[in-house]
C-alpha cells in the first residue's frame, strides 16, 4: 500500500524537526504507542496498541531513522508484528519552510499481512489515513510548544483524566485536613 | 476461530447495562445482534474482556409511530425492518435498505442499532440514516441526548457515542406529501458489504419540482457522508435524466475516497457518480 500526502503544521521547521527525532515526543504523538525505547543509534523498539473502534491489536516492532539531513529530510523504516498480523514499510519525510509554518511531504510504501490484511483489507487504507491525521495533529501541538515547556495534552480523555485525578487529589487532601 | 476469553453478562434493564458499562469502561463491549463484533472476536481482532448482552432488555426492538416520527428501537433486526408492511407504505427506503444487507442469517440476527454503533464504513444503514435525516437517541447515566445523523458518524468505526452511552432509538420524521426514495448498491461479491451504496430521499411538489433532496453515500470513504453538491443541484428543479446526470457528477466532490484491492479510489468515484444517478432516477420514478 502506497501512502503519500502533504501536511502543513503551524510550527517552525526547527521545532518540527526536533519533535520528529525525539522518542518521547514520538511516543506521545503516535496513536496507541505505549513504548518507544532507544535500541541503538537512531533506532528504537516500539510497542503499539493500534486500531480503530473495537478492532485493536498489539504490535511490537522496530523503528529506524535513516538518511538524516536536519532539518529537512529523513527516511523512516518500520517493521512490526503482532497477533493480528504484521507490517513492514519505509517512507520519506521532507520538511519545507513556508512563512513560519512547516510543510511535511511524506511518501511511503507499507506491506500489511496476516489476519488483519486477510479480512480487514478494505479498511487498512482508511485506518492508516486516520492514524496519520491523528499523528500530525499531536505532532503539531508538540512542535508549537517552546523548548522546556511541559508537553501538551492530547485529546479530551487525557485532559479529563488529569482533571479528575487532580480533583480526587484535592478532595482527599481536603478530607485529610478536615479530619 | 475461537475468541479470546471474556466475561458475559446479560442485564435485564437499561439501567443495569449502563451501570455495567460505567464499571467496565475500558474493556467492555455491548453485544447487540453480534454479526460484526462476534466475527471480529473470533479472529481475535477484537478482544473485549467483557460482553454486555443487551438482547435480554425488554422493549428495545420496536417500530412505532409517535408525534409524526417513526421510532425504531435499537435492537430491531434488519429483517423486522425489511418485512414491515407499514414501513413499506410510509418509508420504503428503510425496508429496501434492509433487504440489501448481508444474507438471511445476518438480517435475522443483526440490528439497526448495532450496525450504526459499529459504524462500518461499508455498512448499508449509514447512507439511509443520513438520507432520512434521522436522529439517534443515546442514553447515558446522565440522561438522554439526541444526535443528528450528520453528526453521528465521526470516522471509520467511530461514532459520536460516548464510551458510557447506549444507542437506544432511531427517530425519523414520517415523510409527507409526494416522496420518492431509493437505495442503490454495488455489493462486494464475497462479503455483501457496500463497495458503494447510495440512498436518495426526495420530495416533490405538485408541479414536479424537487422541494427537498437528501442524499447519503456509504462504502466510498472512511465514513458515510451527505452529498451536499448533489442535493443543491436537485433542490428547486424539475429532475430529468440530464439533471440527474449533472447532479450525480458531484457525488464524490471534496471526498477523500477509499481504495482497496477490489476497488481503487478512481473506480469508486465512477461508481459513486453512476449509482447516485441511478438512485435519483429510481426515486423520481417512485414519486410519480
Amino acid at each position: 500500500m502506497k501512502i503519500t500526502g502533504t501536511q502543513e503544521l503551524r510550527a517552525k521547521r526547527e521545532r518540527v524537526w526536533q519533535a520528529l527525532i525525539d522518542p518521547a515526543v514520538l511516543q506521545r504523538s503516535i496513536p496507541g504507542c505505549e513504548q518507544l525505547e532507544k535500541s541503538g543509534e537512531n533506532s528504537y523498539a516500539a510497542t503499539l496498541r493500534a486500531g480503530v473502534g473495537s478492532i485493536k491489536g498489539l504490535f511490537k516492532g522496530n523503528v529506524r531513522l535513516e538518511d538524516m539531513r536536519p532539518p529537512e529530510h529523513y527516511r523512516i523504516v518500520v517493521d512490526g508484528k503482532g497477533q493480528p498480523g504484521f507490517l513492514k514499510g519505509a517512507g520519506d519525510l521532507d520538511l519545507e519552510e513556508n512563512a513560519g509554518a512547516t510543510i511535511i511531504k511524506y511518501a511511503g510504501d507499507v506491506q500489511v499481512g496476516g489476519t488483519i490484511a486477510g479480512v480487514g483489507q478494505r479498511m487498512i487504507e482508511g485506518a492508516a489515513k486516520m492514524m496519520i491525521a491523528q499523528f500530525f495533529t499531536a505532532l503539531e501541538a508538540e512542535a508549537q510548544t517552546e523548548e522546556g515547556d511541559p508537553p501538551p495534552k492530547h485529546g479530551f480523555f487525557r485532559t479529563a483524566l488529569r482533571w479528575f485525578s487532580g480533583w480526587l487529589h484535592r478532595v482527599f487532601r481536603g478530607r485529610a485536613q478536615g479530619s | 476461530m475461537i475468541p479470546a476469553q471474556f466475561d458475559y453478562v446479560a442485564p435485564a434493564t437499561l439501567d443495569e447495562a449502563l451501570q455495567l458499562l460505567a464499571d467496565n469502561a475500558d474493556d467492555a463491549k455491548l453485544l447487540a445482534g453480534g454479526h460484526s463484533l462476534i466475527p471480529a472476536m473470533k479472529l481475535r481482532l477484537a478482544q473485549p474482556a467483557m460482553l454486555i448482552d443487551i438482547g435480554r432488555i425488554k422493549d428495545l426492538a420496536y417500530i412505532r409511530e409517535e408525534g409524526g416520527q417513526i421510532r425504531i428501537g435499537a435492537m430491531t433486526t434488519h429483517y423486522q425492518l425489511e418485512s414491515s408492511e407499514r414501513l413499506k407504505e410510509i418509508c420504503p427506503l428503510l425496508p429496501e435498505t434492509a433487504g440489501h444487507i448481508g444474507d438471511v442469517q445476518v438480517r435475522n440476527k443483526g440490528t439497526l442499532g448495532g450496525s450504526l454503533a459499529h459504524s462500518d464504513p461499508a455498512a448499508d444503514w449509514p447512507a439511509t440514516i443520513i438520507a432520512l435525516n434521522a436522529e439517534i437517541v443515546a442514553t447515558g447515566r446522565n440522561g438522554e441526548r439526541v444526535i443528528r445523523a450528520d453528526d453521528f458518524f465521526v470516522d471509520m468505526l467511530t461514532t459520536a457515542l460516548e464510551p458510557g452511552e447506549i444507542l437506544r432509538e432511531i427517530r425519523i420524521a414520517v415523510p409527507q406529501g409526494r416522496t420518492g426514495q431509493a437505495y442503490t448498491k454495488v455489493p462486494h461479491p464475497a462479503s455483501g458489504f457496500a463497495v458503494v451504496g447510495v440512498a436518495v430521499n426526495l420530495s416533490l411538489d405538485n408541479t414536479e419540482v424537487c422541494q427537498s433532496a437528501s442524499v447519503g453515500i456509504t462504502g466510498a470513504a472512511a465514513k458515510a457522508y451527505r452529498a451536499r453538491g448533489v442535493e443543491t443541484a436537485l433542490n428547486g428543479n424539475r429532475i430529468d435524466e440530464a439533471l440527474a446526470q449533472t447532479a450525480a457528477a458531484q457525488a464524490a466532490d471534496g471526498i477523500d475516497l477509499n481504495g482497496d484491492l477490489y476497488a481503487s479510489a478512481d473506480y469508486r468515484r465512477h461508481l459513486v457518480q453512476g449509482y447516485t444517478r441511478r438512485a435519483i432516477l429510481k426515486a423520481i420514478a417512485q414519486a410519480k
